[in-house]
């Protein structure tokens, strides 16, 4: 009884937790990402003229792109990636990225 | 052919035994065979991205006739003494350790395309269900004249990876101040469209570092233009004044010889003499093993479908990197690396039953000028009209301020370091 009672609050937990990431598209998250790993690494790792980009908050990901978006961000090659990013690609890069832990 | 301790270890039985490498793709056999021809940016990021984290779905054996790889890209900054050579020298041994790839140390010297078997240099031969083939240029040795194999010494090209890259900074080392020399650029379309003119940057920065500020370096172009010339050129002046003289065909009108004993190079228009080095960089084309399979024209470069990266020829082969026609994408790593990825998408869609989804493309190129004076220039591709367009694109310009430049060398030694990564780790 116990035990189905933790797995009814397991579930209960997921429920509230899942509707942030539905929206995302792992398998196209994934796909887009390769397009990133050509200069951000999937490690986490930094040499200081590219950022990180594992582990943000997903609204933080997105908000970051779009500002690549409007222009506001001054970066060439991140303009030129944003411009043909949809708001599902966003948030599919978004979850993809957000997932991942720095490895040691 | 070297086995690795890996690839005994996973019991892969293609590489224990020649009768089992020939063994058709029928009755029995557990898992589709993906053969990867070539060890640089497109060959090595196909291998992993088809292989992904080892989870076993598709056999991926890599065929490369070099233990190590010596990056071309960042070649000049070794040139330029920005570099140690081992910082630009990268191992595969991980592709086998972390991903499962067998790594098959050889020259691959043909493709049976009616079998679709890879034959090796020692006459094995590799089944495949899927080929990947990512050869790299070779040199048009009689592209100019007087020029041949036999010069590549004493007139070296530097412009594949090894002992060629080593004797271009050897030259360097070696000219005298008030010398000259003359590079010879190569004719489009040909292996990193900005790399002999951030090369000629890096002579400069060198012989200008070492006191040789009468040296002068004169560079002979078959074409009327060439990539980020208009900020190029402006630099050079700013940071070199006259040490870099660029000539046009319109100018030098044709180069007629060169004569690799004496140092001496004739154009139309004038004879350079007693050169302190003379570099050759020849007109190029696709590597041998994919020209004589019929995927490419006589002395071109392979035609590819570019919502799939495959040969036009043949839907089993795939070809990335220098080696194809990628459209408005230049020959670069960076391009490689991005076809390798739509190429290694579509092999698993086919193989493993993965998703697909349109073919996306980018690139960016980064020269660097002089210490920490970066540009450069680069964009997206996609699939349009039967070839790979761009659809945004960008370029530094002139008259850009310090920290722009700081920033954007930052972000050219950043990226190395996440390509390499992408590509061995």
């Amino acid at each position: 009884m116990r035990a189905a009672a933790g797995l009814a609050l397991c579930a209960a937990l997921f429920a509230i937790a899942a509707p942030a990431r539905a929206a995302a598209d792992k398998a196209l998250g994934e796909y887009l990402a390769s397009e990133c790993t050509s200069c951000h690494q999937l490690s986490g790792r930094s040499t200081g003229g590219i950022p990180a980009i594992i582990g943000w908050p997903e609204p933080q990901f997105v908000a970051v792109l779009e500002s690549y978006g409007r222009k506001e961000r001054d970066n060439q090659v991140m303009q030129a990636i944003v411009a043909r990013l949809s708001h599902d690609d966003m948030a599919a890069l978004a979850a993809y990225f957000g997932a991942l832990k720095p490895k040691p | 052919m070297k086995l690795t301790r890996r690839d005994l270890a996973a019991g892969s039985g293609a590489l224990l035994a020649a009768s089992t490498l020939a063994a058709p793709a029928v009755l029995g056999q557990a898992k589709p065979r993906v053969v990867v021809v070539g060890g640089g940016p497109g060959g090595a990021t196909a291998a992993k991205y088809i292989a992904k984290e080892g989870n076993d779905a598709i056999t991926v054996t890599l065929v490369e006739e070099n233990e190590t790889y010596q990056t071309c890209f960042h070649s000049n900054l070794y040139i330029g003494g920005f570099k140690s050579y081992d910082e630009i020298v990268h191992r595969y041994d991980a592709l086998a350790s972390a991903y499962g790839i067998a790594l098959v140390r050889a020259r691959a010297t043909q493709i049976d395309r009616d079998k679709r078997e890879v034959v090796l240099a020692d006459g094995q031969r590799l089944a495949y269900d899927r080929l990947v083939l990512s050869p790299g240029i070779d040199l048009k040795y009689d592209s100019v004249p007087g020029w041949s194999k036999d010069a590549e010494e004493l007139m070296p090209h530097g412009w594949k990876p090894g002992r060629q890259t080593q004797l271009i900074k050897q030259k360097l080392d070696a000219v005298p101040d008030g010398g000259v020399i003359v590079m010879i650029a190569p004719p489009n379309p040909y292996r990193c469209p900005p790399g002999p003119y951030e090369r000629a940057s890096m002579f400069a920065h060198v012989l200008t570092q070492t006191g040789r500020k009468q040296a002068k370096i004169i560079i002979l172009d078959p074409k009327e233009s060439f990539s980020k010339q208009g900020v190029f050129q402006p630099d050079w002046e700013r940071r070199y004044g006259a040490m870099i003289e660029w000539l046009g065909p319109k100018v030098h009108d044709g180069i007629k010889s060169v004569d690799p004993r004496t140092g001496t190079v004739v154009t139309g228009f004038e004879s350079y003499e007693n050169c302190a080095f003379v570099n050759v960089i020849p007109a190029q084309m696709a590597g041998a093993i994919a020209r004589d399979a019929g995927l490419a024209p006589a002395g071109g470069y392979c035609a590819i479908d570019p919502a799939t990266m495959k040969s036009t020829a043949d839907a089993s082969i795939f070809v990335l990197g220098d080696a194809c026609n990628a459209g408005d994408m230049p020959k670069s790593a960076f391009s490689a690396n991005s076809q390798a990825k739509v190429a290694a998408m579509i092999v698993r869609g086919e193989l493993a039953n993965g998703r697909t989804f349109p073919a996306r493309y980018v690139n960016t190129c980064w020269s660097l000028v002089d210490t920490d004076d970066a540009i450069k220039v680069g964009g997206r591709y996609e699939p349009k009209e039967g070839r790979i367009a761009a659809t945004d694109t960008f370029i530094s310009q002139p008259g850009e301020s310090d920290e722009i430049r700081r920033q954007t060398q930052a972000e050219n030694l950043a990226w190395y370091a996440a390509i390499c990564a992408d590509m061995f780790t």
